[in-house]
């Protein structure tokens, strides 16, 4: 028998450890591949980069070919159009292609990208080894020059990238370096400039252009950073400051020399960026990144890709194993008697839907009313389903009166008389008016004492609103609740209110020792 | 400061003193001897009756059976002849619902506690039985007519008004544990404890009380009629055992309570069985369930006839 009993407990204890592992694994799983978090409301950043570009056609084929983003730095595409009517429109790898027959009159065309900073994937952007840096061809004199530079870059601090960089960046500028740049200066000139001369030093290099993501920004001109193949990695650099490593909130949209954008079958096509920031709930978002992260067919069987409707009612739900489990905590360790198994559950539910003191007030006034027309009803001697059918219709009525009262008075208190639920009322009514005739007024008292702390603690559980947001968005959690609930079920230990119950035994045995 | 901590135990002394716990009870002695397909035998005091009929136990003797509404104004034939009856839910628990009337002309019915009742208020009291008012689980019930126990004089001076009563722990067979159970004026005539009854332990050997509690803490008067509870000692003690041991034979449950009350003209009779005893019996008496069951689920002899284990437990 002993041995049954452990194995039952056994049995149920290498299911709690499997759940804790499992919701466990399903937290780290949802927080990396869902952005799920511990915290309710959390939102994300979303970026909106619009590329704007107009140009007067030229009479020929039109072919306006643009730079994608690449989803692999610190941002992933969330979602990505263009808008160009009457235009075909083709998603390359990439670049996005847009062409058409020859138009006459001024073109724009929007090619729009929503943005999300995904911190995660931060950082991994896989190496693909370059082939040997193509030397420049240069004239004797050029030769000599660079030859210069590359000494002056020596003496100059930081690693040979940075040290290049440093060269063109001194105040004032230095005649040498301003002969080897062609004038105007640009960033695109610099960084060609830059990749040259690291040419020479056996150092791949290449120009990176992307956005740097500031709210309200209008710009005409990409961003231009330096990047360069060094110690197996390709790292990226400031032009201006050299500092290593791709700055926070800049999204890469082309890597090499091609241009962002080209025009072909136009003439003084301008291209005009402008980025806006909106946030959006981190929940909401769960859906994408779970698409990029290819989890997609798991996303669609979770809860979250239901209807938003049923999702608040199952997000509601999810609270009750954890109210359940402080009422058999309740019952079973410390073992207060309530009336009804989940009745103080049911309360606490309505408790957090009205407000705490509110909601109190207002079941009390129920409760009071109720009891008293139960007496009235007692008088009667009716019989027990006609009478018990007499009182919830009778809360039925006290919750009308109440709110309609609270509404007229403005007293909201009493408005939220209709969140409780009114059989269970009833049967509250029924079950302390049948103590109070049978054990006394005392008894009665305790007993409904006792419910509404029960609730009262239960409320207080449940209230909370990252306990609420932990219970929906890592539901697992349920499944840890089920098996300590059970474990509970062979919990046979003292209850807490036993230790005084049956205090008079313990102590005669101490004055006998 | 810590006052209030006298009135605690911590677990390790409640241990030591052998105190059985309301968990422990449930799962590993009630949950364990007592099938509960077996439930209903002692759930149903028609069916008690019956089944104690069958093995020889004494009950009080069935008047009569009503078991739908438009039979309940027959009450008054069925009773005919008898001087004085009680009604009583046939689910009923801890004493709900019992009516006991001890005289009555057509109209108006005196019971016990001299409360006097109109016709109309007793058909209203059998209703309610049917409607499921006492019943566990409020579902429909039966109302049961039987003989009024006529209660020895022997406790007349231990008992405010009501049935004092015997209540024995029967634990695979084996009277474990007894007290006596006394009717308060603030119990209302009722022999329940957590009412206000007195709960007097009485030594499984002798029959003699050992100690006693009112509302959990020690007393040695009865504090309505001040008889000395010390000097209480229950007559045909053997007798009261044996229909307790009988009780295992007739339910198969291997953990109940016997309620045994003493009739001054047919002696000790059966008046319930229960199938999940309560725990107060350990207060009354001052000691611990809990090893003592572990004793007789270890150490006492198997396989012995009802006879044989009243008398293992009186040696």
């Amino acid at each position: 028998m002993l041995n049954k009993l452990k194995s039952v407990r056994f049995f149920l204890t290498v299911g709690l450890v499997l759940s804790i592992a499992f919701a466990g694994y399903a937290a780290y799983y949802k927080i990396r591949y869902w952005g799920f978090n511990f915290t309710p409301k959390q939102t994300t950043d979303v970026w909106t980069v619009e590329e704007h570009v107009s140009f007067m056609p030229n009479g020929s084929n039109i072919r306006v070919s643009m730079a994608r983003p690449l989803s692999t730095a610190g941002f992933k595409v969330l979602d990505e159009d263009a808008v160009a009517p009457k235009y075909k429109i083709e998603k390359k790898t990439e670049r996005i292609e847009i062409t058409s027959k020859p138009k006459s009159k001024l073109q724009d065309i929007y090619y729009r990208v929503l943005l999300y900073d995904n911190v995660d994937s931060r950082g991994k952007t896989p190496a693909e080894k370059p082939s040997a840096p193509q030397k420049p061809i240069m004239d004797e004199q050029t030769s000599v020059v660079a030859g210069q530079l590359l000494e002056m870059a020596a003496q100059r601090e930081g690693d040979p990238i940075q040290q290049v960089i440093a060269l063109f960046n001194q105040n004032p500028p230095d005649e040498t370096v301003q002969s080897f740049v062609p004038s105007p200066r640009t960033d695109k000139a610099t960084a060609q400039a830059v990749i040259d001369l690291l040419a020479l030093k056996d150092i791949s290099a290449r120009m990176v252009r992307g956005i740097k993501l500031t709210e309200g920004k209008k710009t005409l001109m990409p961003d231009v950073m330096l990047e360069a193949y060094i110690d197996g990695m390709w790292k990226i650099y400031n032009l201006e400051t050299g500092k290593k490593g791709v700055p926070s909130n800049f999204i890469i949209f082309q890597r090499g020399g091609n241009s962002l954008v080209d025009v072909e079958g136009g003439t003084d096509s301008v291209t005009k960026f402008s980025v806006m920031k909106s946030i959006r709930s981190s929940f909401r978002m769960a859906g994408h990144r779970a698409e990029l992260s290819h989890s997609r067919s798991l996303f669609n069987y979770s809860i979250y890709n239901l209807p938003l409707n049923e999702q608040n009612t199952l997000k509601w739900l999810m609270i009750f194993p954890l109210a359940i489990l402080v009422v058999v905590l309740m019952r079973n360790v410390v073992g207060i008697q309530t009336m009804g198994t989940f009745t103080p559950m049911l309360i606490a539910m309505s408790l957090v839907k009205t407000g705490f003191w509110p909601g109190l007030i207002c079941f009390s006034l129920i409760l009071g009313a109720g009891l008293l027309i139960r007496a009235g009803l007692s008088k009667l001697n009716l019989l027990l389903v006609p009478r018990i059918s007499a009182v919830v219709i009778f809360v039925i009525l006290i919750m009308q009166v109440l709110s309609v009262i609270g509404y007229q008075w403005k007293w909201n208190i009493a408005v939220s008389a209709l969140s409780f639920p009114i059989i269970i009322m009833a049967w509250v009514i029924e079950r302390a008016s049948i103590t109070w005739e049978e054990d006394g007024a005392a008894n009665a008292t305790k007993e409904i004492v006792y419910s509404v702390l029960v609730a009262i603690i239960t409320y207080f559980v449940i209230v909370n609103e990252y306990i609420r947001h932990i219970m929906f968005a890592f539901n697992e959690f349920n499944l840890v609740i089920l098996f300590i609930v059970m474990l509970l079920g062979t919990y046979t230990g003292y209850r807490l209110t036993e230790l005084t119950r049956f205090a008079p035994l313990a102590k005669k045995d101490e004055k006998h020792v | 400061m810590f006052d209030f901590l006298k009135h605690f135990a911590t677990p390790s002394q409640l241990r030591e003193a052998g105190v059985l716990g309301m968990n422990r009870r449930n799962y590993e002695i009630i949950a364990k001897s007592n099938r509960r397909r077996l439930y209903p035998l002692v759930d149903d005091k028609v069916q008690t009756k019956k089944l104690a009929a069958g093995v020889g136990i004494n009950t009080p003797h069935l008047i009569g059976v009503i078991d739908v509404q438009n039979e309940v104004d027959r009450f008054l034939s069925l009773v005919e002849g008898y001087k004085e009856f009680v009604i009583k839910p046939a689910h009923g628990s801890g004493g709900k619902g019992v009516l006991v009337i001890k005289s009555y002309d057509e109209k108006q019915f005196v019971t016990a506690s001299e409360k006097v009742l109109s016709y109309h208020e007793v058909y209203q009291h059998i209703s309610n039985i049917l409607s499921g008012l006492y019943s566990l689980g409020g579902k429909y019930d039966v109302a049961v007519l039987e003989e009024m126990v006529h209660f020895s004089n022997q406790f007349q001076d231990f008992s405010y008004q009501g049935i004092p009563d015997v209540r024995v722990i029967v634990y695979q067979g084996f009277p474990a544990m007894a007290m006596m159970r006394l009717a308060t004026k603030e119990s209302g005539g009722r022999a329940n404890l957590h009412q206000g009854a007195v709960g007097v332990g009485i030594d499984i050997k002798s029959g003699c009380a050992v100690a006693a509690v009112s509302h959990n803490r020690p007393i040695s008067f009865h504090p309505d009629t001040g008889a000395d509870l010390m000097k209480l000692q229950v007559p045909f003690w053997r007798e009261h055992l044996e229909i307790a041991a009988k009780g295992y034979e007739m339910t198969g449950l291997g953990y109940l309570g016997a309620d045994i009350v003493l009739d001054k003209y047919r002696g000790p009779m059966m008046l319930e069985l229960n199938a999940r005893p309560g725990l107060a019996i350990q207060i009354a008496n001052g000691c611990g369930l809990r090893d003592l069951l572990k004793r007789i689920r270890n150490y006492y002899p198997k396989g012995l006839t009802w006879s044989e284990r009243v008398d293992y437990v009186l040696k």
